[in-house]
């Protein structure tokens, strides 16, 4: 085992020589044969990377990193340092060698916080082979993938672009500048390097087109001398691809569709309202004036005339603007402090959207109390940091308008209140934690009590009945009204599930004989009665 | 007449855009505030009174809140191994329990666990947790699977502050039940 391991490293030795003189290309040629090759003699001699890779996930990942510690040590290149056998036992029954003396297994328990690992029998000799293997292989293989993936240039371009260009330049429609999407169809790259880099001097040169460039704008270009051709070739690359679309918002639009309450809108309704009355008029006028035609008093009177000057379409129309004003007024008191659709900025990007959408984690996950209490709690940051812990940056799909720099900042913004150390994976010592100032969205007035505990466990009303799709929204906001007719909407139409009930059996018989259903909604329980909520 | 006119117009005109209201970032106004503000302060409103400005605060120090159950096997790897061997489920193994164990794991466990046990949850399916156990491959009792809920364990954390102690007993006697079954 060990002579081969040795013309292993001699292998990659010389390649890494030969690598230097090539191109990226062959270089990207050669790693893929160099893993291909090893990838077939580990099939033969060895371990199964694959299959290891899999295993490792599944029973080594909850507290091993390969390049980093977790709970245990970092385990790329293990191999190197300990003997095989030796692990091969370890990782099969640690604290049992332990307990046998084994000086080396002693040190590492020692070395590692004195935290036992945990033994794993189930694993046969050749499941732990591939499992070492795969901690062995990882470098080759992030290698290849690395060169086999899309492009991190232009993720750099990104960057760049956002912190020098975007001042004055959008991809899409002018601005200061012009449109910058796919610039490299209409001039050439190394002239545009160029003109990135000192469009002053190019101009100065006698270059017709950076003469007819800089008459786009009264505004010269700022030189941008800092930027090297590494960082220009990236930039362009992005300018060329663009943003590529974000997907996440499209499913949410069907899902809220649902949600919309059914009836004509306000608009429409007051629309036929004036159609209505201009109709009534105009027939009106169209009667009175055929009357004064007929009756000969004064031949010439138009119908406009009549319209104006008929004096019970005069007293009509001041009654209907009463009554329009009437109904604006209403409208406009019933409103007051209703914050459906209220959405404030939170101190921290927290998207339900990811977390109890795309993750599925229950509401009452984090919202614990809910189940038990009056108050749907907050969640305390130890709940937040139940998972991330071990996830301290964002992989999802993005939203809005944030990079993955931006939320993982916001991530960050989480270790700094509860004074977690990311690097070493634990809380800093004596670090003074600061609570997070989340702005409440929903609030009762205080003359209304509310229970959750009520309807979250003992009605089994769904969290969504209120708070509406809160899985689709990045952004929490307001879905319902909160108002008491509202409130009182649903008492009156929830029906109440008697079967699961044994000890108020009495009383519901007595109840359904009294109203003569089946069936008792809330509101026949007495979910109408004032005092229940004010009080 | 023409003036009444004019100012009913003018009137509904000035209700029509005061009722707008476009800031959806600030909430909306409020008409004499003193009944919608509670008085007293609310659970998690800013208190000047105590130091950290908080109105929730930790229970004191050597003090058991009424309907609490104080748990004394420490976070550590000897507390593991004494609730391993030592500690044993007060509850009656019953339809009525392990009905609310798997309401309580359904919300609580699953994200990771998985719906039978096997390691297989959501955040584990999208590569969020990796290296979820399945429960037939440790060896967990009754004790352990508790003390774990409690303290947590390696990268798990602790799920004391989510459940109350009899449902921490009730999922115990789930995992438990599940544990059964994959080991079949």
């Amino acid at each position: 085992m060990k002579i081969l391991y040795q013309t292993r490293k001699k292998i990659s030795f010389l390649n890494m020589k030969s690598v230097k003189q090539h191109s990226p290309l062959s270089r990207l040629v050669t790693t893929g044969l160099v893993f291909l090759f090893f990838f077939s003699l580990n099939l033969s001699a060895q371990g199964d990377p694959a299959n290891g890779e899999k295993l490792f996930k599944s029973v080594c990942a909850a507290c091993h990193k390969l390049d980093a510690k977790l709970v245990g040590p970092a385990l790329l290149g293990i191999t190197d340092k300990r003997d095989q056998d030796w692990l091969i036992a370890w990782i099969k029954d640690s604290p049992g060698m332990i307990k046998s003396g084994d000086k080396l297994a002693i040190q590492v328990f020692e070395e590692n916080n004195k935290l036992p690992m945990t033994a794993n029998p189930q694993l046969s000799d050749q499941d732990i082979k591939d499992i070492l293997e795969y901690t062995k292989g990882k470098p080759v293989e992030a290698v290849a993938a690395v060169a086999t993936e899309a492009d991190p240039g232009v993720e750099r371009g990104k960057q760049i672009f956002k912190t020098n260009c975007a001042a004055c330049h959008k991809m899409e429609g002018k601005l200061i500048g012009p449109p910058l999407l796919k610039i490299g169809d209409k001039y050439e790259d190394a002239w545009l390097k160029l003109w990135i880099k000192d469009n002053a001097a190019l101009v100065a040169s006698g270059d017709k087109l950076a003469k007819i460039a800089a008459e786009y704008s009264p505004i010269a270009m700022t030189p941008f001398r800092q930027l090297t051709d590494q960082d220009l070739d990236d930039l362009l690359k992005y300018m060329a691809v663009g943003d590529v679309a974000p997907v996440a918002a499209s499913a949410s639009a069907a899902d809220q569709e649902i949600f919309n309450k059914p009836g004509i809108g306000v608009l429409p309704t007051l629309a036929i309202t004036i159609g209505a009355l201009l109709l009534l008029s105009l027939i009106i006028a169209a009667v009175t004036n055929r009357k004064a035609v007929e009756d000969d008093e004064e031949s010439g009177v138009s119908v406009l005339k009549t319209l104006i000057f008929n004096p019970f379409l005069r007293f009509l129309f001041i009654i209907f603007s009463i009554l329009l004003g009437a109904w604006f007024l209403f409208g406009w008191l019933m409103q007051i402090d209703v914050n459906e659709g209220y959405q404030p900025i939170q101190p921290i990007v927290f998207s339900h959207a990811v977390h109890a959408g795309d993750n599925k984690i229950d509401c009452q996950y984090c919202h614990s109390s809910a189940k038990h209490s009056k108050t749907s709690g907050i969640p305390t940051a130890n709940v937040c940091m139940n998972c991330h812990k071990s996830i301290s940056e964002y992989k999802g799909e993005l939203f809005g308008n944030y990079t993955k720099e931006d939320l993982d900042k916001e991530i960050q913004k989480l270790y700094d209140a509860v004074g977690w150390d990311k690097v070493n994976v634990k809380y800093i010592e004596g670090y003074e934690q600061k609570p997070i100032e989340w702005v409440r969205i929903h609030n009762l007035a205080d003359f209304a009590y509310y229970n959750h505990a009520q309807h979250v466990t003992v009605a089994g009303v769904a969290c969504q009945t209120c708070h509406g799709p809160v899985e689709t929204m990045h952004d929490m906001k307001q879905f319902s009204p909160l108002t008491m007719g509202w409130c009182i909407d649903c008492h009156r139409a929830t029906e109440v599930d008697l079967t699961k009930n044994g000890y108020y059996k009495n009383i519901h018989d007595q109840l359904s004989k009294k109203y003569g259903v089946e069936k008792v909604t809330a509101a026949q329980m007495g979910g109408l009665e004032c005092a229940k909520c004010h009080y | 007449m023409k003036n009444i006119l004019k100012i009913t117009i003018a009137l509904a005109f000035l209700f029509t855009l005061s009722s707008c209201w476009l800031d959806k970032t600030k909430p909306n106004y409020q008409y004499m505030p003193d009944m919608y503000k509670s008085v007293g302060y609310d659970t998690y409103s800013v208190n000047p009174n105590f130091g950290d400005g908080r109105t929730s605060q930790p229970p004191v120090e050597g003090t058991i809140s009424r309907g609490k159950v104080p748990y004394d096997y420490p976070n550590t790897q000897e507390g593991y191994d004494a609730a391993l061997l030592n500690l044993k489920n007060p509850l009656e193994v019953n339809e009525a329990n392990l009905e609310n164990g798997k309401a309580m794991y359904t919300i609580y466990c699953i994200s990771c666990h998985g719906a039978s046990g096997a390691g297989d949850g959501e955040l584990v399916k999208r590569d969020k947790f990796l290296g979820v156990p399945n429960y037939k491959d440790r060896p967990i009792t009754e004790g352990s699977i508790y003390h774990v809920i409690m303290h947590g364990r390696n990268l798990m954390g602790s799920h004391s502050g989510q459940l109350t102690a009899k449902e921490r007993w009730q999922v115990t006697m789930y995992v438990q039940q599940l544990r059964n079954e994959l080991l079949k």
